[in-house]
């Protein structure tokens, strides 16, 4: 570890960011806790506990202190891995797709292989082929993944491994200088680590330790507004420039190297998805939208838990999804006290898209579950007495 | 709230105040005059959701609704959902207050929990007694609805 002069750090171990969800369910936060202490015990590896990763600006803290670290991160969130990954590459926080073992397993279908495949033979015309992110590793992972710390401990002690960051005794030195430093300069990081004023005193460090054991996550104390805005995926986005000419209010722009880029996020007509919807190569998602086709999900796959939605008044649709981004996009325009945009939204006429909507229709398979999903939704139900 | 009526759902009791009007979406709704409407979760939607855990709203105040569109989101223990506007109007107020601590559902579903005010027409709602007609008819649907989910594959149920 070497503690750069400016007080920032520049690391030699893995970060492993720990992202609350905006739900309070305590048996989350249970687990975002259990991890992010986990996480804090292991060699070589600094934790650190930041709000809901979509919700977060780029020039909050949460998101200057992951710019700072250059090493491999894990970030666990309760996105689906695709999207925590381009969440934090939108914020400059750029690697190299790290290989999760711990996956979703409710939403790992058969055909995975094949459809990577696929895009392997389309792979010419990426953005990523053209603006190549830097080769450190970031390994993202969906909290809900696994049931219990222990699974997220094992699969950080691989990733350890995989980076030769699990050197036991000898590196352990190095590591406790940097938690006990002696000189001044070192001493610098300490104000930097303890932001906001933390009155956990959760402080990253230098902490008095007789081992790396014990250690506590650093809790950033922010607390952003909930956001609304579309995530690209440029491993996926071929700068088409589709939503660009979708989207009327103005959400997309271009860098100088006239690469797509989600310009004014805020711009986006909060829980609208239409321009997800008209992308061709699936490459834009809304983390947050309960559909896991567009929340970023790599295959579709049902959701959770029990969807209400019929019985709590979703109109019945049968539209394709061309229609319904139109639709989406009008009712926007309209609750922005705009007039709606006379897309003819006839089948035949909304086909001027047609690659949008077979792309989209492809990417909704029919629904198939997992038998063990099933019964435990039955015996959900089962405790609901029906 | 000194009178209700009950519906069996299963073995659980759902109870409706009757100085009210409620919604077919589950919604209850108090007039509150000029045209503005008070709406939130009747007993039988917070039965299917139990303790809830997230709320959002997509829309602003002074949003306007047709009726049945969606203006936000609702997650629980048990299950999630869009919100489907109960009527057609504006949506004059939202309680803030949920979106910090949703639970306010849970503690005072008929009360402090409330979800959003509305000015519009409230002609379609449904009386006490209409509600519970519309209960009792739809209560085989619903129970399909929620287990069809698990048992077939193609999701379109009724």
């Amino acid at each position: 570890m070497v503690i750069a002069s400016n007080g920032s750090i520049a690391p030699s171990g893995l970060l492993v960011v720990v992202s609350q969800g905006q739900s309070r369910s305590p048996e989350k936060r249970s687990l975002e806790d259990a991890i992010a202490t986990i996480a804090a015990s292991l060699p070589n590896t600094k934790s650190l506990i930041v709000p809901h990763l979509y919700d977060l600006a780029s020039d909050s803290q949460s998101v200057k202190k992951m710019r700072e670290w250059t090493g491999p991160i894990v970030i666990l969130s309760w996105l689906f891995d695709r999207a925590g990954f381009w969440v934090l590459d939108r914020h400059e926080i750029r690697g190299q797709h790290g290989e999760v073992l711990l996956l979703n397993l409710d939403l790992v279908s058969d055909d995975e292989d094949e459809e990577e495949d696929k895009e392997d033979e389309k792979a010419a015309d990426r953005v990523t082929n053209i603006a190549v992110r830097p080769s450190r590793k970031i390994y993202s992972i969906d909290m809900r993944s696994g049931g219990s710390g222990e699974v997220f401990a094992a699969e950080f002690r691989r990733i350890l491994s995989v980076e030769q960051l699990d050197l036991p005794q000898k590196d352990l030195l190095s590591l406790a200088r940097f938690l006990n430093p002696t000189n001044s300069t070192a001493l610098s990081i300490d104000g930097s680590g303890r932001l906001d004023g933390n009155a956990n005193g959760d402080a990253i460090a230098p902490v008095s330790h007789e081992s790396p054991l014990g250690i506590v996550p650093l809790r950033m104390d922010e607390h952003p507004q909930r956001r609304w805005y579309p995530v690209i995926d440029y491993s996926r986005c071929t700068n088409c420039m589709e939503c660009i000419d979708f989207c009327l209010f103005g959400v997309y722009g271009v860098d100088r190297g006239e690469t797509i880029l989600v310009e004014q996020p805020d711009n986006c007509r909060k829980g609208c998805p239409a321009c997800s919807r008209v992308c061709p190569e699936n490459a834009i998602m809304f983390p947050q939208h309960k559909t896991p086709a567009i929340a970023g999900a790599p295959v579709d796959a049902g959701g959770f838990k029990i969807d209400l939605s019929k019985l709590f008044g979703a109109p019945e649709r049968d539209e394709d999804p061309a229609e319904a981004a139109a639709r989406e996009r009008n009712e926007q325009l309209i609750l922005a006290g705009r007039a709606a945009v006379d897309f003819n939204s006839s089948s035949t006429e909304s086909a001027a898209n047609g690659s949008a909507t077979a792309t989209i229709e492809a990417r909704v398979p029919k629904q198939e579950r997992k038998p063990d999903e099933l019964d435990s939704l039955l015996d959900q139900l089962d405790a609901l007495n029906l | 709230m000194s009178e209700s009526l009950k519906f069996m759902m299963g073995d659980f009791a759902a109870e409706f105040p009757t100085d009210r009007l409620f919604a077919k979406n589950h919604m209850w709704a108090m007039p509150q005059g000029n045209a503005i409407v008070r709406f939130g979760f009747s007993a039988y939607a917070v039965r299917l959701l139990q303790d809830i855990y997230f709320l959002e709203f997509g829309i602003e105040e002074q949003s306007e609704l047709k009726n049945r569109q969606e203006f936000g989101n609702i997650e629980s223990k048990k299950a999630e959902s869009g919100l489907y506007a109960p009527m057609a109007g504006i949506v004059v107020r939202i309680n803030e207050r949920l979106l910090k601590d949703p639970s306010g559902i849970n503690v005072d579903k008929y009360g402090d929990g409330w979800l959003m005010e509305m000015q519009g027409d409230s002609s379609e709602l449904l009386s006490p007694a209409q509600y519970l007609e519309h209960l009792a008819k739809a209560w085989d649907v619903a129970q399909r609805t929620i287990k069809g989910q698990a048992n077939t594959i193609d999701s379109n149920e009724e």
